[in-house]
């Protein structure tokens, strides 16, 4: 299911990333590869702030829709 | 002999901070050529003949983002004798993503492991030994927070420096990529020298747009990559990235030992209420509440009071008056020095205090890692009229000033989002603004308080408005830039970095009030002392200000305002001397009126102002000074932060131009529903407001554009 579905405080696997190249490129160096653990930690309308890789990171609605766990 | 070396690492680790501690007072701030990525250069304390360059924050070294392409330009283009690399120990896998490809570049690395403190507190072991064995580089352990290990880092990396030995790096991919990369670097040549050339073929590898630019010949690799390609059913930068994290795993389980966490860390409770769906914007609300009560009601206000009372207008003023008189100075110095320099420069200078004050609390706000919260529970509103999440602190700012409202945009780092905000940010009405509003409220409509709150609306309207409008337009064109930003862990700002990042945002104003505004207030001095009728001549009287040159300029200038309801000399006047300063204005009117001295609403002469102004043109006058070009300080924080001239003047072109089809539009509507019957003007109204809805209703153009990270917190 895309990221913005999972609930809140599960750690889930990430089965894949997609989206635009650029977008795909940015989100791998920042940790988000597929088999990483992921926890989603809160979501306001859409954005979320998950944990990977032992960090915080937020990202928008539109990005969170293309990764799948 | 001097000695060059790098500062790199994650934006969040704790970078600004060993900058700090490495270079002590030794630095020198400024902007990588072309782009307003801010470049920090200083000398090292223990050796003075080595340079640190701070390099951006960056998670790697692709070529997606700005703060990247800078970092490796100076990494390829400079190539710095030693790189620093600070790494932050509680995040050690993603950080460690960066160090693999630092290490590429042949360039002798010192690791710097910060955090240690916190890594211990929560019981986890890193191995530094083993971890600096397996990746090839020396490991030092420090707390750039407590100055810990420094001196150390320093010392490691100026003696690796030194040694002028640049080495391959040792970590290996999986052999059927590790044979693909041999392949390539055999191609490569003799063109690029043996200790970089992993570095190089590894960009080749993955067909890195960029890495062209900054080699003399490139060899023609594709078989090589598309057969790998073909083999692991991946495209060839995936396959990268997957290594390294791959390879990082391997390292990491061999020279870290963690303790079992618990699910949540504090930082992920705080932000499960704090970036709450419910919770989170009152939250945010009351916070920025709280930071505008305490620095521009409070604390902010009763400093700036005395220093434009007690200190200027009690002790300075008259003091230099007496000075000038018992010394004999001739009139027109004096008269330069107090009525022009002093009081102009001081007009402005009273801000400071209140200034510093707000960025004392920014600073915290930033520092404590809620800043970068705000972004995230803002960002879905201001989405909508292209604006981002973290243009609200600025918009907040310039409710008292829109100097330091247009300098907060800096931490917008999305270029598009930042000019946006600075174009519109000082359409809120700033402090400066309310004497104006009080003087057109009390003079022509009674003091009706809606015209008060109304002119908040006109600035909140006209931001919203000037967002969508601009979105729209080739230069703002495209998607937002994806939302992606790291949130550091909360935690307690330690006082040196409250001040010196208040000290760096406030003496940046100072410095401007000395230039710019110095340089200003002279010309208006001369404009409004002067009189070129009967030969050059100084005005003996203020109240002869309407032979000034400034009048006749006004004169001149007058027609142009005709449409807007109030093409008379005085009002055109005031409103020129408003570009200079809008505190100006009420001043300016007293004086063309034939009053030396006004209250701060002007109500000497509220009955002249009544009789010369119509309703209609009262609003409009009052729209278009709130909406047209801020004044010299704000249009000089404009220039600095836009960093390009011309989209400076494109910025200052907008602001003049919207107040003046908006007032021109509030002029002609009123008239025609107060009953004045249908003219030219009237049909002006129409076509310019016909127009702004086209402007807010087309569709928009579509462009693709480059993600740009927007990385949040105070690295």
């Amino acid at each position: 299911m895309p990221l913005t579905m999972a609930p809140a405080g599960e750690t889930r696997r990430i089965i894949r990333v997609g989206g635009n190249q650029d977008v795909r490129r940015h989100l791998e160096n920042l940790g988000f590869v597929a088999g990483s653990n992921i926890t989603l930690i809160s979501q306001i309308s859409g954005n979320v702030i998950v944990n990977v890789k032992e960090s915080r990171v937020a990202i928008s609605k539109e990005m969170a829709n293309k990764i799948v766990v | 002999m001097s000695i060059k070396i790098a500062l790199a690492g994650n934006p969040n680790s704790g970078k600004t901070t060993l900058f700090n501690g490495l270079t002590g007072s030794n630095q020198y701030v400024g902007n990588w050529p072309g782009v307003t990525v801010e470049k920090k250069e200083g000398r090292m304390k223990w050796d003075k003949e080595a340079t640190l360059v701070d390099l951006p924050g960056i998670y790697s070294l692709s070529p997606y983002t700005l703060e990247e392409v800078v970092a490796r330009n100076v990494l390829l283009g400079e190539r710095p004798d030693a790189i620093i690399n600070i790494v932050d120990g509680t995040n050690l896998e993603r950080n460690l993503y960066l160090t693999t490809q630092i290490l590429e570049l042949g360039i002798p690395v010192v690791m710097a492991i910060n955090m240690m403190d916190l890594v211990e507190k929560e019981g986890d072991k890193i191995n530094t030994e083993r971890l600096g064995k397996a990746l090839g580089c020396k490991v030092v352990e420090i707390s750039a927070l407590k100055g810990t290990g420094v001196q150390e880092a320093a010392q490691a990396a100026i003696a690796a420096a030194k040694e002028k030995g640049g080495q391959r790096p040792i970590h290996k991919y999986e052999d059927k990529i590790e044979t693909a990369l041999n392949q390539i670097e055999a191609r490569i040549g003799r063109s690029v020298s043996e200790t970089e050339k992993r570095f190089y073929a590894v960009k080749l590898f993955e067909r890195d747009s960029k890495i062209a630019d900054s080699m003399t010949q490139i060899p023609n690799v594709e078989d090589i990559v598309s057969a790998v390609e073909a083999a692991m059913d991946d495209d060839a930068e995936s396959i990268i990235t997957g290594q390294r994290y791959a390879y990082i795993e391997k390292v990491i389980k061999d020279s870290y030992t963690k303790k079992r966490k618990t699910a949540m860390s504090t930082s992920d409770k705080i932000d499960r209420i704090v970036t709450n769906r419910i919770l989170g914007l009152p939250i945010f609300a009351a916070v920025m509440f709280l930071v505008y009560y305490i620095s521009m009601v409070t604390v902010g206000a009763a400093l700036t009071d005395w220093v434009n009372g007690p200190l200027f207008e009690e002790t300075i003023l008259p003091g230099l008056a007496d000075f000038f008189k018992t010394a004999g100075v001739a009139g027109w110095l004096s008269g330069l020095v107090i009525d022009g320099i002093v009081a102009g420069v001081g007009a402005v200078l009273g801000f400071v205090p209140q200034m510093l004050v707000l960025f004392i609390c920014l600073a915290i706000l930033e520092g404590c890692g809620y800043m970068a919260r705000v972004a995230f529970v803002m960002d879905r509103v201001f989405r909508k009229f292209g604006l981002s999440g973290k243009s609200f602190i600025p918009m907040l700012v310039g409710v008292g000033c829109g100097v330091p409202a247009v300098m907060a945009s800096r931490t917008i780092e999305a270029d598009r989002d930042r000019k946006m905000t600075i174009m519109t940010t000082t359409f809120i009405p700033c402090g400066a603004k309310m004497p104006i509003v009080a003087l057109i409220a009390g003079a022509i409509f009674d003091g009706n308080p809606w015209v008060t709150t109304s002119v908040y609306f006109v600035g909140v309207a006209a931001i919203v408005v000037s967002g969508i409008i601009l979105k729209k337009t080739k230069m703002f064109a495209g998607d937002p830039a994806p939302f992606v930003m790291e949130l550091p862990a909360y935690h307690i700002p330690t006082f040196g970095f409250v001040m010196r990042s208040m000290w760096e945002r406030g003496w940046s104003f100072i410095k401007k009030a000395g230039t710019i505004i110095l340089l200003s207030t002279i010309v208006v001095w001369f404009l409004s002392s002067f009189s070129f009728q009967g030969g050059l001549h100084m005005l003996d009287d203020v109240l002869e200000q309407n032979t000034s040159i400034l009048a006749s300029l006004g004169n001149l200038l007058a027609w142009i305002f005709i449409p807007l309801g109030f093409g008379t000399w005085q009002a055109t006047v005031a409103a020129l001397t408003g570009l200079v300063a809008k505190e100006n204005v009420v001043g300016a009117f007293g004086i063309l009126y034939g009053f030396a001295e006004v209250a701060e609403d002007g109500a000497e002469y509220w009955g002249q102002l009544a009789a010369a102004f119509t309703p209609a043109a009262g609003y409009a006058f009052l729209v278009f000074n709130l909406l047209c070009a801020p004044c010299f300080a704000a249009m000089g924080a404009i220039k600095r932060e836009m960093n390009n001239t011309r989209w400076f003047w494109f910025a200052i072109g907008y602001q003049c131009v919207f107040a003046y089809l908006v007032a021109l539009c509030v002029n002609q509507f009123w008239i025609f529903f107060a009953g004045g019957g249908f003219g030219i003007g009237t049909a002006a109204a129409m076509v310019i407001f016909v127009g702004f809805l086209y402007l807010l209703f087309r569709p928009a153009k579509e462009e693709k554009l480059p993600v740009h990270s927007r990385i949040g917190g105070a690295a």
